[in-house]
């Protein structure tokens, strides 16, 4: 197919329907609402339906219950919306259902503003809602990735039973860019029948299936969060995603960012090679299951003297680096909020301050 | 051949058509041919990516921004300066409104209709076959039929924009400048100009356009973007 020219929003509600999600359930939200505008005029035409809650709250719920049916099923939204979504998310979590949830984050805490952030790493990554439990989370860097990772979030929800967050932030629901739309998901949700309230009728197995996050037994309850730990420690093995940039030579330092923060980056570590500056990047894009071993690996290379992470935020995912790197060289934080996005130009005199 | 439009435009399309692109583009053109230009962003739909963005270097050039307070430039809220209508009752030479994307982004003309139908308005359609619901005849028309449903005004002219930002090609603008030669065709209203970005405009051949050429040079772009 040929490319088109696509908003991210409008993209991502696109590479739903590819992805075979007939379900969309959602409540307006700037910088998101056009995924909902999108999808309310192409779901009719493919079958599927969108449906706009009351509420985030009710709007988790109708997640749930799709869920527990064992439909594949989305919902986009943005900071305060997945705030108000996060009580749902530790349901469908505990209960093991599978679903895709898009944050397009906007400027926090509160009611914040409408402009681009990274304000929501840690309710991302580290809860949001109660419990033991965690999303996997993976975070674009563009319209194309944003695109490619939708599609695949169905797939991870589906082989986890999980929920999946695709977290990008209102530049990359609001810009636009050349996408080329991968082929088809042709897979059915997997092994439903043995685990979701599909319908007696429709079912190839006799036993009735329960959907539930209550645990009143200790001992199941204890159990329920082993089978959940289990899968984290499975995503770790098997589905981190990251990528280096300009990391095969010898440089002197080594940006950690993510999303449209790592395309700022990337600009500047290009002009820093312009002027023989050698500057590398780690883009984790699995930001749960955060690249652990490979930002370590990166960051004790000898020639790197230090970390810096780089992000739109007050400083969330330096806490990850800081960790992983375990004191090996110093780790370091640049950030800016509320919409504010570090320019090239002010990376290039923090990465020269840093490395003397 | 550069566009040379007086009076008062209206440009609309649908979302990302690169309506706000283009009506800071004319605007800087028709200032740079010695034009008095006013232009206000009527985007009150999407907070992103808005024609406001381009207010420095337009204001350097003597292009008179109109705008709401400053303090109110990122509201998610749709407000609507009495300024608009000042700017419409003493237009400049060239005044262009830089309307919202679809019809909802329109539907603020129908706050204007008042003083709009006291003036001679041109209301132009932005189309990029590249985008989503407007890559056919049929779509364009289906567009502009919501649009003037909106805006309670009729469309008077059409524009081509036809890209893939940087990865656009001469074949794109041609393809796209028979596409809308074809929506031209279908609506009897002609093809004001088409755009292309200053890297490509030596690649083209003039014999294929038979229409004037906005020669664009991106404003409003993210922010890592440095040439």
């Amino acid at each position: 197919m040929a490319k088109v020219l696509m908003k991210g929003n409008e993209a991502i509600g696109e590479a739903a329907i590819r992805a075979g999600c007939l379900n969309y359930f959602a409540y307006p939200i700037t910088p998101q609402s056009e995924v909902a505008e999108y999808l309310s005029k192409r779901l009719p035409e493919v079958g599927g339906t969108f449906l706009q809650g009351e509420s985030e709250v009710a709007v988790g719920y109708m997640i749930f219950g799709a869920s527990g049916a064992g439909e594949r099923v989305m919902t986009t939204s943005s900071s305060p919306g997945i705030s108000l979504m996060s009580e749902a998310l530790s349901y469908i979590a505990a209960a093991h259902c599978p679903a895709v949830f898009v944050n397009i984050v906007r400027g926090g805490p509160g009611l914040g503003g409408i402009l681009p952030s990274q304000g929501d790493y840690f309710q991302a990554t580290k809860g949001g809602g109660h419990g033991d439990y965690h999303l996997l989370v993976l975070a674009p860097d563009g319209v194309q990735e944003a695109v490619e990772m939708t599609m695949q979030a169905f797939t991870l929800a589906e082989k986890y039973r999980n929920p999946v967050m695709v977290m990008g932030d209102g530049m990359i629901g609001q810009m636009m860019e050349p996408v080329e739309f991968p082929d088809d998901l042709k897979t059915e949700p997997t092994n439903k029948d043995a685990w979701a309230t599909n319908g007696m009728s429709t079912r190839k197995s006799k036993t009735p299936n329960l959907v539930k996050s209550l645990f009143l037994d200790s001992a199941e309850l204890n159990r329920n969060n082993l089978d959940l730990k289990a899968k984290y420690e499975q995503m770790k093995k098997e589905d981190v995603q990251y990528e280096l940039y300009n990391a095969d030579g010898d440089y002197q330092i080594l940006i950690a960012s993510y999303g449209t923060m790592s395309r700022v980056c990337r600009t500047a570590i290009d002009m820093l090679k312009a002027e023989g500056i050698e500057a590398a990047m780690f883009r984790p894009k699995t930001l749960f299951p955060f690249p652990e071993k490979q930002v370590y690996d990166a960051a004790v290379k000898d020639s790197c003297k230090c970390v810096i992470s780089i992000e739109m935020s007050m400083g969330q995912m330096v806490e990850d680096v800081q960790r992983c790197v375990m004191g090996k060289k110093p780790v370091e934080f640049y950030g800016e909020c509320g919409g504010e996005i570090p320019s090239p130009e002010k990376i290039i005199e923090i990465v020269k301050e840093l490395i003397g | 051949m550069l566009p040379d439009i007086s009076g008062i435009i209206i440009i609309a399309g649908n979302y990302g058509s690169g309506k706000s692109e283009t009506a800071v583009n004319l605007a800087a053109v028709s200032r740079r041919a010695g034009k008095r230009v006013k232009i206000t962003d009527l985007d009150l739909v999407n907070p992103y990516f808005r024609s406001r963005e381009a207010q420095k270097p337009l204001a350097d050039m003597g292009v008179e921004v109109v705008l709401p307070d400053s303090k109110y430039m990122q509201a998610d809220l749709p407000i609507l300066t009495s300024a608009v209508a000042d700017m419409i009752k003493n237009p400049a030479q060239v005044t262009i409104l830089d309307a919202g994307g679809d019809d909802a982004g329109v539907t603020v003309l129908a706050a204007l209709a008042d003083v709009l139908k006291k003036s001679h308005v041109k209301l132009l359609q932005v189309i990029n076959p590249l985008r989503p619901f407007t890559n056919d005849v049929q779509g364009c028309l289906k567009m502009k039929a919501q649009i003037e449903a909106a805006a309670k005004l009729p469309v008077t002219g059409l524009i081509c924009n036809a890209n893939l930002l940087d990865e656009t090609t001469p074949q794109i603008i041609y393809d796209g400048y028979n596409l809308v030669t074809r929506v031209s065709e279908a609506t009897g209203l002609n093809i004001e100009f088409i755009t292309a970005s200053t890297r490509l405009l030596p690649q083209l051949d003039p014999e294929r356009i038979l229409c004037p050429i906005l020669p664009i040079d991106r404003l409003l772009a993210p922010p890592w973007i440095r040439t």
